[in-house]
């Protein structure tokens, strides 16, 4: 029996669906806004993107290494009110910077927290991560009640009209992020991830640190919530407690959309990159086409459930056939 | 490099069930050890307390007559010990260079892995099995897409890859072809030659007296001999693999004396086959109770399954002189057929349900919408003190139970509908020595009211003590049939370990 190409072709690159899907809703966002890739605009579209893109590259990670992560929105939206809180609109860019430090270090600990959990005393991924999104979020309302904060002009100017070489600055963020991650998979680092997502057991009877590096990417993953959280920060320009919770399935759906398998060891952060764009595009096509808002939810849930039940649609036929 | 590594008085538990009791093991370098038993006499348990993947409740490891503890795969690893695990050690997702060096990469100065460094170094340790590929194969192949013995091959390069002192072989020839096997014991030769220790499990009696050096003997948990291979032949080999004294002595005569099997036919299979089963034909009477056994993995399960409308296949199935043809488990129910099911707590129950709940679950339409729900619990009470099952109430959760008892709610569930065939898959693993018996006394019983059973067994001594016949089963087909003064554990071994033929014909 012959392998479909189709199948064959997404074994290989996973990220084919991805970027079909990107070009795709590129062309039509192209036809509502035809400015799209003037500077200004193209600026303005990624800087609000690259948040989700942030978010989706930890999510990537995790699920790579055969997990999830429900806490990165309310990881981010404690960054976000720490920041706004203690900074200020008048706050010095010198308390500014202390800040971002800290914020790091807040998400590296909430992800060691989910880590600690889910490798050390081996608790299911999809319960710990969404009890501790609770406590998460809950620590972020604590912080910042009402909507309200912010951080100063200038710094939030600086995120949001950077453009060095003529690019967008969210460009070159993920572009570093891509660097690292090329180098990360070239590593030991990598493989171990990969070979804990394939198949736990054999890695573990291969002497593959299986519960250290599954503690490691939650810490990745909660670090990459809390750059995203500060993405936010300078992007909004204020904090709100609630602003990271909604992110948290769309930075699931872009992972999916990217080819990552759910059930872990598949893919990459690539594909995850250009699911996070196309779910900002799509955004941006539904607002510009003056559509109601409530088809960008529709659209988006199809398009995850299209992505999750394509392989099992196609066993399907394949079952029916033989 | 280590001299030598001993296991002394090793004690392993799963849960409640104790793998091994007084697990004994010597290897030397320069030698090939076989490590025999039956089914489930603690064999793959040893090379696992061995090699750092379990560790062990009780006993000690000696290298080089200093004592070791292995607390992970990675301290047995960093003292030299390697194994070809049974199950495969591998990643499907991830290429067969990648594999093989998983831990090890050879990484340049920034860290990064050094592919071709990897591609040359697995090129040269595919070469050793050159001209046995069935496919292209090559370094960047996917696990996933290779058949099972080059998967087994890639598996036996990965334990050879970081020059091991001491390698563990668990079935590593099970599917291998004679050529491959041939190469593998070339280089266990040339292993011995530069003075390193191997351990070959394996069922293959013609295998062990071609390699090994010496021997060691596991029954229940417990090592009963040990020697050189030079002073033993077969048949004292299957003699000491066999239970001396048989707790089921009693129960052999009760079985065996009653001649009134009748002459009706039940059940009759032609030729099913499946991915596992290739043409398996076989038919059971009424009120006849037929074993089935062989080493575990042979297509027994599947061959349950299949005829619970669990598992497509080809073939024809007849019931009561009926051609049925199962699609859903659903509907061998409806004809009266049970099956229970080897796995307790992932097929056979709700683990945190509670008993009645088990209990009914294959039975609550009959109490009619809405649920008489008094009249079940009568029911279920009913079966359970007939099954004399210890439980807190019905209302207890099945967790609560020992194994034992867990495993009288899955065939209480079952008898609850009153099927005429009752299909067994391996009922008494796990279960304590008391239930066992009561287990053997219901099913002569079932037997004597006339039920039809097939009943897969990995546990020899049951096979003989309760069946009527036994259909040895080997890759997937029956290989030999024993019955009446046939069917001795020394046949029945022979048979399961591939002697068939030879053993089977002298009746």
């Amino acid at each position: 029996m012959r392998r479909p190409r189709w199948e064959s072709l997404t074994g290989r690159q996973p990220a084919l669906f991805a970027l079909i899907l990107l070009v795709l809703s590129i062309a039509i966002n192209l036809i509502v806004q035809p400015n799209m890739f003037a500077r200004e605009t193209l600026n303005s579209n990624m800087r609000v993107f690259l948040p989700l893109i942030l978010l989706a590259v930890g999510q990537a990670i995790v699920i790579l290494g055969g997990g999830i992560d429900i806490s990165v929105g309310a990881i981010a939206s404690i960054v976000n009110t720490v920041l706004a809180t203690r900074v200020g609109l008048d706050g010095s860019p010198q308390e500014m910077w202390t800040y971002v430090f800290l914020s790091l270090l807040i998400g590296l600990l909430a992800g060691a927290i989910n880590g600690f959990f889910i490798a050390y005393l081996r608790l299911q991924p999809i319960i710990t991560t969404y009890a501790t999104s609770f406590l998460y979020a809950g620590f972020a309302l604590y912080i910042l009640p009402n909507p309200g904060g912010g951080i100063p002009a200038t710094i939030a100017q600086l995120y949001r009209s950077s453009t060095p070489l003529n690019l967008p600055l969210a460009f070159f963020i993920i572009l570093i992020v891509l660097l690292i991650w090329l180098y990360l998979r070239a590593t030991r680092y990598g493989r171990f991830l990969y070979a804990v997502g394939g198949r736990p057991q054999a890695a573990y009877e291969t002497a593959v640190p299986v519960t250290w590096v599954q503690f490691s990417m939650y810490v990745i993953s909660g670090l990459m919530a809390a750059l995203s959280g500060i993405a936010i920060t300078m992007l909004s320009g204020s904090g709100n407690a609630d602003i990271g919770g909604p992110m948290t399935l769309n930075s699931i759906t872009a992972v999916v959309i990217g080819g990552n398998a759910l059930s872990g060891g598949i893919g990459g952060v690539a594909g995850p990159i250009m699911g996070a764009i196309t779910l900002g595009v799509l955004q941006n096509i539904i607002s510009f086409a003056d559509i109601d808002t409530w088809w960008e939810t529709f659209v988006r849930a199809t398009i995850i459930v299209v992505a999750l039940a394509a392989p099992g649609i196609v066993n399907l036929f394949r079952r029916r056939q033989s | 490099m280590a001299e030598s590594l001993s296991a002394r008085n090793i004690v392993k538990r799963y849960g409640g069930v104790v793998a091994l009791s007084d697990g004994n093991l010597d290897v030397h370098a320069r030698e090939v050890v076989a490590l025999i038993g039956a089914n489930g006499s603690g064999k793959s348990t040893m090379s696992k307390v061995i090699n750092g993947v379990v560790v062990l409740d009780g006993g000690q490891l000696l290298l080089d007559g200093q004592p070791i503890r292995f607390t992970s795969p990675q301290v047995a690893k960093n003292a030299g010990i390697s194994t070809v695990f049974q199950e495969l050690s591998l990643i499907p997702q991830m290429t067969v260079a990648e594999n093989i060096w998983l831990t090890r990469e050879p990484l340049n100065a920034f860290g990064v892995v050094d592919r071709k460094a990897i591609k040359t170094r697995t090129e040269e340790l595919l070469a050793l099995f050159e001209g046995t590929y069935k496919t292209a194969l090559h370094p960047d192949s996917p696990i996933a897409s290779l058949p099972p013995d080059e998967r087994q091959i890639i598996e036996i390069l990965k334990a050879m890859s970081f020059d091991p002192w001491l390698i563990i072989l668990d079935e590593a020839t099970a599917s291998l072809d004679s050529r491959q096997v041939q190469r593998l014991f070339d280089l266990v030769a040339k292993w011995k030659e530069q003075g390193k220790a191997i351990v070959f499990v394996s069922h293959r009696m013609e295998e062990i007296f071609r390699i090994a050096d010496k021997y060691t003997v596991l029954r229940n948990g417990r090592t009963v001999g040990a020697g050189s291979i030079k002073d033993i032949n077969e048949q004292q080999l299957i003699k000491l693999m066999i239970e001396k004294e048989s707790a089921l002595g009693f129960l052999r005569g009760e079985a065996k004396t009653e001649e009134k099997i009748e002459k009706e036919v039940s059940l009759e299979v032609e030729n099913l086959t499946s991915g596992t089963l290739r043409g398996v034909s076989l038919q059971v009477h009424k009120g006849e109770l037929v074993g089935i056994g062989g080493l575990q993995g042979q297509g027994q399960r599947h061959l349950l399954h299949s005829l619970f409308g669990d598992i497509p296949y080809s073939g024809t199935v007849r019931l009561f002189h009926k051609d049925v043809r199962f699609k859903h488990p659903h509907e061998a129910m409806k004809a009266g057929v049970a099956l229970v099911p080897g796995d307790r707590a992932k097929e056979g129950l709700l683990y945190i349900r509670s008993i009645l709940d088990n209990m009914l679950l294959p039975s609550w339409r009959r109490y009619g919408m809405p649920l008489k729900v008094s009249n079940a619990r009568k029911d279920a009470e009913q079966t359970g003190s007939s099954l004399n099952l210890k439980m807190a109430g019905l209302d207890a959760p099945v967790s609560s139970l020992s194994g034992g008892n867990a495993q009288k709610v899955v065939i209480g569930k079952w008898l609850m509908r009153n099927p005429q065939v009752l299909l067994l898959d391996d009922p008494t693993k796990g279960v304590d020595v008391g239930s066992k018996a009561e287990f053997y006394s219901l099913l002569t019983r079932l037997s004597e009211e006339g039920k039809t059973i097939l009943f897969y067994s990995s546990d020899d001594e049951e096979l003989i003590g309760l069946c009527d016949r036994v259909l040895v089963m080997h890759d997937g087909m029956i290989r030999t049939e024993l019955s009446g003064n046939t069917l001795t554990k020394e046949n029945l071994i022979a048979a399961s370990l591939g002697a068939g033929e030879r053993l089977g014909g002298d009746a």
